[in-house]
């Protein structure tokens, strides 16, 4: 029988130390050599000091959805960051560690003092060797990466092409000085007995491997916005969102396309309506604390029914937070924030794959329904990397396919029709003239403060919204596992899926029947697949990342049926195996009330 | 003795794991840190010849699994070298670069493999069989059939023979003072104990000394051994069996009384307040030889080990050893050694 590897390594250091630099080399060389990968970094709120930095990459030959709760290898680089994560390292796991610190350390501050009895130490001595191999200390996390190559017999060409390519922009010298550094730390990997059973074998051939790319989330977003034929982004940077921003920035003037980093959130989600508005497939980007500055402003889109794309990033909050933390606990932001009954479209997909569909399907429901869109995903979503193979890159409908209604004599903007979907005009198109504007109006957009008119538009753009829910495109809910009835279901939105798929599929190996429903569309709610896949399960298990259980109340809001919450708060992502925990507890409740094994 | 006493034990052997187990059963509530300078846990080396019958996992050598220490709040310090030993402060500098305090102090540091000095140059031309590592290289490098050249014979030597040549390997044995160490071998006895290995089926060379050891061909895989009287002969490893010297190279300035050895008394303890020694670096008060000797074996080892837990933790006990220590000839014409038995 093949071997089925499933690793994560985990590399600690100090900010300053390249950790995430050759984490990054290291998914890059395992995806290019054909593994699947998951990956994902956590790094300091502060731009420079001294704070811990992790990566984490899980490498697999089949495809994995979340990150483990534990590792198999711990790289450290900076001992009084890894030290309190020695313990996430499972037994006969391998810690790999500096032998010969700079300076002297306090008693019990070398890593050596903590390692559980059933980790394997590897002791080696990264500045000496970085010193030897480069005559200077600074490569010592590529001695590090090159232990871990030579160690677990990895693909030497692999990492030397990641390494060229992470450089490629840099000096000679740099790439040099990496190399040899990386090839001394290998051969001293080469050179060492394996005792760890961490066991890397060669990935399964697959057809398209070639086509596997890495990507993050917020990497896939600009993908999505790029395939669906983004045309003007403004955005203001905040932590997780700016890598959206910073990337289409590079790739929209390549393609005609305009961005603006505007002075602030308000402005940035104005001069996204305004370009909504005038025909342009416009977007921003933000996270929780852009958001509640936007609120406002989004309820001018729903008012004058502007299409307009926002992307959130939730970190841990409220106020400043934890920006540099993954939390789900702006979900009641995104679906309810802001004043009146301001119905909105809101996406939360689960995966990185998820995040290009979720990006390109939001500007067509954005244009078809009028409405702002809210793609929903967070800090561990956006930075964790992923292999994904692309669908093809036209599958977004372009802009023009039904955008615009051909005026005529009484045009009528807000027209009320049996969608609530009324005929729409690019500002300038001759016998379009309208008004648009944030009071109540009537058909033509006039204002009106009238009962009647109120209630009427106020339907309009409510069922407009229950119309989008029969889109095509997208997977509003999704589900897997054992069909049929099932003793536990876990129903989950966001990135807390992977981790709950994972849970789901331990837990099936125990013989518990069990399923797991994603809900990527929070608004409008589906609540008949919801409400099926409720009707199934035994016991409802809902997962997320917050403390106040914001799906699980957006749910009793929808379906009145109990569920247990599990929520977390950590500021990192959930455990599988506290997830496994739950699912075991909700089905011995189950055998127990009903008396079976 | 108060609960925060720290007793910290120096090597990861028989006598050092014995040593910390103990402790912990008189002093429940101390703190125990046992440093090892390899990387694994605590595992037999009497077993490690069977790497030639398959056994090639050190997990099935381990003695007590991880759990074993953790259960008895033993923290194991692993690829941790002592450096030096400062007995006036109590502390112990490590490689690095970290201190670290002891209140009580077990060195258990053993031995390692004894290389006359005339051999030194060629020592990367053998291989001994102190660890894990070691042994499955030896193992490696021995073709299906093929010959190990063992220099000296002594009784861990000749021990590991015995399974080198039951599965179907030769063994050729150059002889030297040594041959039999740590036995007192007289010379009559040398000539009766010398045909028992021939019955054994080791092939005894008694052609002098070694001169010099060579690579074969430059190609990495076997070796030849040229001997005194000009011939040589070739083998596949060649494997050092002078006997053991104590491992005490970090005590140089620290003021502890050595000979070859730790100097103790039969309750094992220092010259130095709260330090204490056991096993194969010790040299132990023997009023009977008035001199102070090693004592060898695993059952002499283990004994050290449990003497001087008990007197760290306030008792009085004395070192006595129960094992014989003359070789013996078995009915089939083989010999037998008191020191390969072990638990």
């Amino acid at each position: 029988m093949a071997y089925h590897t499933d690793i994560q390594i985990s590399i600690c250091g100090s900010a300053g130390d390249g950790t995430i630099a050759v984490g990054d080399i290291f998914k890059r060389a395992m995806a290019h050599v054909g593994y699947r990968v998951i990956a994902f970094d956590q790094y300091p709120a502060e731009i420079r000091g001294f704070g811990k930095c992790i990566a984490r990459t899980r490498v697999a030959t089949s495809r994995v959805y979340s990150m483990k709760g534990y590792s198999d290898v711990l790289v450290s680089l900076n001992d009084m960051h890894a030290i309190p994560h020695v313990g996430e390292v499972r037994n006969y796991g391998a810690l790999i560690y500096d032998s010969a610190p700079m300076s002297a350390v306090a008693e019990g501050a070398h890593i050596s003092g903590h390692l559980k009895p059933g980790h394997i130490p590897y002791a080696l001595p990264m500045r000496e060797v970085s010193e030897l191999a480069t005559g200077a200390n600074r490569s010592r996390n590529f001695v590090a990466l090159g232990f871990v190559a030579g160690l677990y017999q990895l693909p030497q060409d692999a990492f030397h092409h990641a390494i060229a390519a992470k450089f490629e922009s840099k000096a000679a010298a740099v790439t040099k000085s990496a190399l040899a550094a990386f090839d001394s730390g290998f051969e001293a990997g080469a050179a060492s007995y394996q005792f760890d059973d961490v066991r890397i074998d060669a990935p399964r051939g697959r057809k398209n491997a070639h086509e596997a790319r890495m990507m993050t989330g917020n990497g896939a977003i600009v993908q999505g916005c790029l395939d669906a034929g983004i045309e003007t982004f403004f955005g203001y940077p905040i932590t997780p969102a700016t890598g959206i921003m910073e990337r289409l920035a590079v790739e929209m003037p390549r393609r005609g396309a305009r961005l603006v980093q505007t002075e602030d959130e308000i402005a940035a989600i104005s001069a996204a309506i305004g370009a909504g508005y005038a025909g342009s497939r416009a977007a921003t980007a933000t996270s929780g604390p852009g958001l509640s500055l936007m609120t406002e402003m989004m309820g001018l889109g729903v008012m004058a029914e502007v299409p307009v794309v926002i992307f959130v990033s939730q970190r841990g909050g409220p106020s400043t937070g934890l920006p540099t933390k993954t939390e789900q606990s702006d979900l009641n932001l995104a679906v309810w924030g802001g004043h009146g009954d301001a119905g909105r479209i809101v996406l939360a997909p689960t995966n990185v794959e998820g995040c290009r569909r979720c990006a390109g399907r939001a500007f067509e429901l954005a244009e078809q329904f009028q409405v702002p869109v809210i793609v929903l995903v967070d800090l561990y979503l956006s930075n964790r990397y992923e292999t994904v193979f692309l669908q093809d890159e036209n599958e977004f409908l372009p802009k023009d396919w039904k955008q615009t209604a051909t005026p005529r004599a009484g045009y009528r903007r807000y027209e009320l029709t049996t969608d609530g979907v009324s005929p729409r005009c690019i500002p300038g198109e001759v016998g379009g003239i309208h008004t648009a504007t944030g009071l109540e109006h009537d058909e033509y957009g006039n204002p009106s403060d009238s009962a009647r008119t109120h209630t009427l538009m106020t339907e309009k753009r409510y069922e407009k919204l229950q119309a989008a829910i029969k889109h095509p495109g997208i997977n509003f809910t999704k589900r897997f596992g054992d069909s049929g009835k099932v003793e536990v279901g876990l129903l989950t939105w966001g990135s807390t899926f992977g981790e709950a798929l994972e849970a789901m599929l331990l837990a099936q190996k125990e013989g518990i029947r069990c399923a797991a429903t994603k809900v990527v569309m929070l608004s409008p709610f589906p609540v008949r697949p919801v409400l099926r896949f409720y009707k199934d399960c035994q016991q409802i298990l809902v997962p997320e990342l917050n403390y106040t259980g914001q799906f699980a109340k957006l749910l009793s809001g929808e379906i009145v049926l109990p569920v247990t919450r599990i929520s977390h708060t950590t500021g990192a992502p959930l455990d599988v195996s506290t997830l496994l925990e739950a699912i075991r507890k909700a089905a011995r409740k189950h055998r127990r009330q009903h008396n079976t094994t | 003795m108060t609960s925060s006493t720290h007793h910290v034990v120096l090597g990861n052997g028989i006598a050092g794991n014995h040593a910390a187990s103990v402790i912990r059963e008189r002093e429940p509530d101390a703190r125990i840190t046992l440093v090892s300078a390899g990387a694994l846990l605590f595992y037999n080396r009497y077993d490690l010849p069977n790497v030639f019958r398959g056994r090639q996992h050190w997990v099935d050598y381990l003695v007590h699994p991880p759990e074993y220490y953790e259960s008895r709040n033993i923290t194991l310090r692993r690829k941790t070298q002592v450096t030096e030993l400062d007995t006036r402060t109590q502390t112990l500098s490590l490689a690095h670069r970290e201190t670290l305090h002891y209140d009580k102090l077990l060195i258990a540091t053993g031995g390692h493999a004894y290389i006359p000095e005339r051999l030194l140059d060629y020592t990367k031309l053998m291989l001994g069989f102190h660890n894990f590592i070691v042994a499955m290289q030896v193992q490696k490098s021995v073709r299906k059939g093929g010959t190990v050249i063992m220099l000296g014979g002594d009784v861990m030597g000749i021990d590991l023979a015995r399974t080198i040549i039951a599965t179907g390997h030769r063994v050729i044995l150059v002889l030297d003072p040594r041959t039999f160490w740590p036995h007192d071998v007289t010379p009559s006895d040398r000539v009766k104990y010398l045909q028992a290995l021939t019955n054994m089926g080791v092939e005894v060379q008694d052609s002098g000394r070694v001169e010099r050891i060579e690579m074969i061909n430059g190609t990495g895989s076997g070796r030849r051994v040229f001997l005194e009287n000009g011939g040589h002969i070739r083998g596949d490893v060649v494997m050092p069996f002078y006997g053991i010297v104590p491992t005490v190279d970090f005590l140089a300035t620290s003021g502890i009384d050595m000979e070859r050895g730790i100097l103790v008394n039969p309750q094992l303890q220092t010259v130095r307040d709260n330090i204490w020694a056991a096993g194969d670096v010790c040299q132990i008060w023997s009023a009977e030889h008035n001199a102070y000797r090693f004592f060898y074996g695993y059952r002499n080892v283990k004994t050290m080990g449990e003497v001087a837990a008990h007197n760290m933790t306030g008792k009085q006990a004395t070192f006595t050893s129960t094992v014989n220590e003359k070789l013996v000839v078995n009915r089939d014409g083989s010999l037998y050694s008191p020191f390969w038995e072990h638990d």
